[in-house]
């Protein structure tokens, strides 16, 4: 594997983990964070959650990454991935490093 | 071969049909694509009488214990559990949802092998005096999916019927006959099952053609499905299930009960998530041009992946697929090329928001 596409899934690797455990432990989720495909979805069907869930990973991913959700973006909770991509295009738009972890 | 009640109906109108596992099933009425947008933009009918179904009473809990990778013990009153049944080494075999319904326990499930062969897996865990009951050839089995399929079911049922949360069960009458009313659904729109008795069969699906036809309903097959399952990202066990098998590799952890009773396959399950996982699916797309199942994914000179499942995505005017990824480049947002050196990207799925997701019912 060459560094670049190292450093890349490296990234992603360390946003999805955060968004993971983070999700395990808010919504005491019977799982370990390998168990957790990041594409499962996370409204309806796959984790379930309603709108207080909803809210709860909201604040999480806010907190976690120093990144402001707006109110009206539930596209972001399609599936972790989703999450992630939000996060990491965030930190590309200039969040600050600090502020982003 | 086992038809639906309505087969001869839907033959009248030219459907075309496949058979598989012992069933026959409906897979296209029309134009593929305005079957698909029926369900993007209005309402799909579609007849899902080919799957199986069981009535079991309350006493019949342990059956589906060992049947049901889920907790089908913690299925509250009014509410279903979507879950699966693997085989003794831990394949995916039936896609189910089970509902917890008054006194009993319907099961609903798309299934891999026949009527017969799970009718054999059952009786071997106490099925016939738990009083299991096929009900797959007394009852039909209709969907409405799509943006519209919530004014359908209003239109029918009363505005009530908003109130009904996703993977729920509840008693309606239509046209005087008690039917069961789910909402669930697998195209990421809204979705309602309608469990109807097979004497009014063919009457039911008439008056959902009559009442859904101002609300733009159409009636489509279960090729459609096979799209609208992709690019919404749900689990389609005749794609991505029959090829990968493997429930840790498609994701489908959140059915599984790891801890509970035991049931059919877990121990196989429990071994290969002990040794960690190696394989995943996850989303793909060429950069140009078709994508086909079988076709090989590489990072410079290693086959790193395979493309399992492929469709042509009308909402995004792409082709998009599932490819079975090794473990350490199971990563969206990235690029990597085919045989023939054209980029492929990796993508986050579902690739949309669906338009449902941004309908409030508890609003209307």
């Amino acid at each position: 594997m060459d560094s670049e596409l190292k450093s890349r899934i490296d990234e992603r690797v360390q946003v999805l983990s955060t968004i993971k455990e983070d999700l395990i432990t808010r919504l005491n989720l019977p799982y370990n964070p390998d168990d957790l495909h990041e594409d499962v979805s996370l409204l309806g069907s796959g984790l379930g959650l309603d709108s207080l869930d909803a809210l709860e990973v909201i604040l999480g991913i806010e907190h976690a990454f120093g990144v402001k959700v707006a109110d009206d973006n539930i596209a972001i909770l399609r599936s972790i991935n989703s999450i992630a991509d939000f996060v990491l295009e965030a930190r590309a738009d200039g969040v600050p490093e600090e502020a982003a972890r | 071969m086992r038809k639906s009640p309505v087969h001869d109906i839907q033959q009248a109108s030219g459907a075309t049909f496949d058979d598989r596992v012992g069933v026959t099933r409906a897979t296209r009425f029309g134009d593929p694509q305005e079957e698909y947008r029926a369900v993007r933009d209005a309402v799909g009918l579609t007849d899902f009488s080919f799957t199986v179904r069981y009535r079991v009473p309350e006493d019949g809990l342990d059956v589906l214990e060992q049947y049901a990778a889920g907790s089908v013990a913690n299925i509250r009153f009014g509410r279903v559990l979507h879950t699966l049944a693997a085989d003794e080494q831990g394949h995916v075999e039936t896609d189910l949802y089970i509902a917890n319904d008054d006194e009993q326990l319907l099961v609903i499930g798309e299934s891999l092998i026949s009527d017969e062969q799970n009718a054999k897996i059952l009786a071997g865990m106490g099925a016939e005096q738990a009083g299991l009951e096929d009900i797959s050839s007394s009852t039909a089995l209709f969907g409405l999916d799509g943006l519209n399929a919530w004014m359908v079911v209003k239109d029918l049922f009363g505005p009530d019927v908003l109130g009904l949360p996703y993977l729920s069960i509840e008693t309606y009458e239509l046209d005087g006959t008690e039917i069961r009313l789910l909402r669930t659904g697998k195209t990421s729109e809204f979705g309602y099952l309608l469990l109807v008795p097979a004497e009014i069969a063919a009457s039911a699906w008439n008056r959902l053609l009559q009442v859904g036809q101002p609300h733009g309903l159409k009636v489509i097959g279960t090729d459609t499905h096979d799209v609208l399952r992709l690019d919404g990202r749900f689990f389609n066990i005749y794609g991505e299930g029959a090829k990968v098998q493997d429930p840790l590799a498609l994701g489908l952890q959140w059915m599984i009960d790891f801890d509970g009773e035991p049931f059919r396959g877990q121990e196989a399950i429990r071994e290969r998530r002990a040794a960690g996982p190696r394989q995943k699916i996850i989303g793909v797309q060429p950069q140009e041009g078709v994508l086909e199942p079988g076709m090989e994914i590489f990072h410079q000179e290693r086959m790193i992946a395979q493309v399992v499942t492929a469709q042509y995505s009308p909402t995004l005017g792409e082709w998009i697929g599932l490819a079975l990824f090794d473990w350490e480049f199971a990563y969206s947002g990235l690029e990597f090329c085919d045989q023939s050196k054209r980029s492929i990207r990796t993508v986050s799925m579902p690739p949309f928001m669906p338009k449902s997701l941004e309908v409030k019912l508890d609003e209307m």
